[in-house]
């Protein structure tokens, strides 16, 4: 059982799919309230993510980053850890110089109607896309 | 009587059918392909919508939901009818079902005398209520083919900010449920206000859990979430269930094709039969009076 206690399910689902579901040992997001880290067997905890990235530390040491954009981590007594959010992509399928050129495209048709939901939301997201990237790269 | 020139024409008409039917062909199995894919989609969208649907449900046990501005209800006055068509047309009676349940929504509200101010996603919705003379409050397109999540939520906000802001008192969100690549069925579901009842039976959350904020604030940043996915849902439903109807539509129009260019062939040949035959007997005819005379 040493695994057992040293490892924790981690799911990552985003409105769209799962996009993740592994073994990991560690877990790092920023909350709404704070930078947070997850280890295996962490009180239960219900936490309200901001917008960046997730760090997920697998069981065999490699790091996934994730980037969240409204979120929500669950942590449920059995050692399981479910993040739960509108966008959640892996940020090494960011493409920086493909969202770079969507945010100008983005931000010449909201010119023509400054208060279309849809754009807005799509920009809102193309932006987190960014953020991520570059905190990733930083990390 | 039948001469060359008709048999040409008949020819032309016949690979004219025929480059069509080829045209019809790929639409449907285009149209095929995205069925698999929509669907796919709707259900890798499931376990985030359920997921978000327990863990209100478990908040709501120790917390009010009611306070909640999206689950207000007033007395209604104005009503949002957002309508999801399609961007492209050739799909069969899809978006002419789908009209159908909105204009009949709408008129109903209209006879209890209420305003109606309608959201419309897809051209050819936008096409149809303009054609009548009513303006769309908002339309979009060029998200039906293939919905995004950013896109639902986009359309969620529109409806949610003017819910919650006291503009409009109830929304209807019409769109086509995918029930098999044989069966779609229009239907409208009421989005707005959101009723308690979607949140009852949760289990209580462990009292150990940490909440960071706190659950009613939780609740309060989730319930747009809940929204959005049902939003998220029903275009999904509605994007598999045009490219349905477009395979359906355009499975008949081949099979159509085949029978036209068959009976074309018919009168073709029959054609090219009597020119012949004409033929043969001015040949025999002339020969005959050659040796006759």
């Amino acid at each position: 059982m040493a695994t057992a206690a040293t490892t924790m399910h981690v799911e990552v689902v985003s409105a769209e799919r799962a996009v993740l579901s592994c073994e990991a040992t560690e877990l790092y997001a920023r909350g709404i309230e704070g930078q947070i880290g997850i280890l295996p067997g962490h009180q239960p905890a219900l936490i309200a993510l901001d917008v960046g990235p997730v760090k997920i530390v697998l069981a065999d040491g490699q790091v996934e980053l994730i980037a969240v954009h409204r979120g929500l981590l669950f942590v449920d007594a059995d050692r399981r850890c479910i993040v739960l959010a509108d966008v959640a992509e892996p940020a090494s399928g960011i493409d920086v110089r493909r969202a770079r050129a969507k945010a100008t495209q983005l931000e010449q048709q909201l010119e023509a109607d400054p208060h279309d939901e849809v754009l807005l939301a799509a920009m809102k997201r193309n932006r987190i896309r960014l953020e991520v990237a570059e905190a990733a790269s930083i990390l | 009587m039948a001469g060359s020139g008709q048999i040409r024409q008949l020819r032309r008409r016949i690979r004219s059918v025929k480059s069509t039917q080829k045209i019809t062909r790929a639409m449907e199995m285009i149209a095929a392909s995205r069925i698999l894919k929509a669907q796919r989609r709707v259900v890798a969208a499931r376990p985030y919508a359920e997921q978000i649907r327990e863990v209100i449900a478990g908040l709501a046990i120790d917390n009010e939901v009611r306070q909640h501005p999206l689950l207000q209800v007033r007395e209604v006055n104005t009503v949002a009818v957002v309508v999801c068509t399609s961007d492209r047309g050739l799909a069969g009676a899809y978006n002419a079902n789908v009209l159908k349940i909105a204009e009949r929504t709408i008129r109903e509200e209209e006879s209890a005398g209420r305003d109606v101010r309608i959201f419309v996603v897809g051209r050819k919705g936008a096409a149809y209520f303009a054609y009548r003379g009513r303006r769309a409050e908002r339309a979009w397109s060029g998200i039906s083919d293939a919905p995004e999540v950013d896109s639902a939520a986009g359309v969620a906000d529109a409806v949610m900010e003017r819910y919650a802001s006291g503009e409009i008192d109830r929304v209807w969100l019409v769109y086509t449920d995918f029930r098999s690549s044989l069966v779609q069925a229009p239907v409208r579901m009421e989005l707005l206000p959101v009723k308690p009842s979607e949140f009852e039976g949760g289990s209580r959350i462990n009292p150990e859990v940490i909440f960071e904020p706190s659950g009613a604030d939780l609740l309060t940043r989730l319930i747009p979430r809940y929204v959005e996915s049902k939003v998220y849902h029903g275009l999904l439903e509605s994007s598999a269930s045009e490219h349905a109807s477009r395979q359906r539509a355009m499975k008949s129009a081949t099979e159509n094709a085949s029978d036209v260019a068959a009976s074309l062939s018919r009168v073709m040949n029959q054609a090219r039969q009597d020119q012949i035959t004409t033929e043969i007997s001015e040949i025999v005819g002339g020969a005959e009076a050659l040796s006759a005379g």
